[in-house]
């Protein structure tokens, strides 16, 4: 029979979120290239590198999401593409659909656009070697006459939904570039695990 | 909020409950919950006499608004206070000292 101690486990906050700040990769790189031409993340990642023009983004604070890459486009501001991967997507459900539901309620909150959010394409997808779900979605700013294109999956990383993400940003005026879907959907294919996530060996270790 | 959310079944396994404090109204409180899903207590304590015993000011980021800077506190069996941290939470800290104290409040 399990025994409750009856911690209590107490916070206060100020009531407001943080956001996390991405910035460019510093000197030390958390990464390196396999004999394959993979890219193995600090040890725990593997995935197809995207083309040498994306530049690898890190999260320093906060925790919106872990790592990725960023490109900017040609054409006026805010034209650029980043995608990456996030071991704490929004919401809290354990299983995809009804985690991209929770998703999308917040995604791009800092932003106007998420008022304007519409799902364009909804699909199952094989990912991390199991059932995912793979969103594409549409958002338009007419005060700022931005718009962004976005491709969320979503799987499973041991009982915890992981996701990727892309944002393709451009002035209403511009086109979205494809290609950059492309790679985006080479990292994610390709991405799989070479050990066990923190929750996974909290769990398991003695 | 979503954080220690997602690790509820985790707080349950290492045999902890979540309370969140805040200086927030009940109703504001309950639109918040929902809004981002929770299901464990929020405590409203809008004249902030909670703060002190936390070691909980008023919050030097935002002035002039009657907002608690952010702490995470863990509270042992007996009342005493284990572990205090400003900012925002570092959940894998968090969940590591739990396992920590659950097995310490496991040994005879």
């Amino acid at each position: 029979m399990r025994r409750h101690i009856g911690m209590l486990l107490c916070f206060a906050w100020m009531g407001m979120m943080v956001s996390a700040c991405a910035t460019p990769g510093t000197a030390q790189k958390p990464y390196r290239f396999s004999q394959q031409g993979t890219i193995i993340w600090q040890d725990e990642f593997e995935f197809k590198p995207p083309p040498s023009n994306w530049r690898v983004i890190q999260v320093e604070v906060g925790g919106e999401f872990g790592f990725g890459f960023l490109k900017v486009d040609s054409g006026p501001a805010p034209s650029q593409s980043m995608f990456v991967y996030d071991e704490e997507p929004f919401g809290c459900s354990t299983e995809p659909g009804e985690r991209g539901r929770e998703f999308f309620r917040r995604y791009l909150w800092s932003t106007a656009m998420i008022a304007d959010m519409q799902i364009l394409e909804k699909k199952n997808v094989n990912v991390l070697g199991g059932e995912g779900l793979a969103v594409v979605a549409e958002a338009k700013d007419p005060v700022k006459k931005e718009k962004v294109k976005s491709k969320v999956v979503f799987g499973k990383r041991g009982d915890r939904v992981v996701a990727f993400y892309l944002t393709q940003w451009r002035p209403m005026d511009g086109t979205y570039d494809p290609s950059a879907f492309e790679v985006f959907d080479r990292f994610w294919e390709s991405f799989r695990f070479l050990k066990k996530s923190f929750y996974q060996t909290l769990v398991e270790d003695p | 909020m979503e954080g220690h959310q997602r690790n509820l079944p985790l707080y349950d396994r290492f045999n902890a409950r979540v309370v969140g404090v805040s200086v927030d109204d009940v109703t504001t409180l309950k639109y918040w919950a929902k809004s981002l899903d929770l299901t464990f207590p929020l405590l409203s304590n809008v004249t902030g006499f909670l703060g002190p015993s936390f070691g909980v000011g008023p919050s030097p980021e935002i002035k002039g608004f009657p907002v608690f800077s952010r702490r995470t506190v863990i509270i042992d069996p007996k009342g005493i206070i284990r572990y205090a941290k400003d900012g925002s939470p570092d959940f894998k800290d968090i969940l590591l000292f739990l396992k920590k104290m659950n097995k310490e409040g496991g040994k005879p």
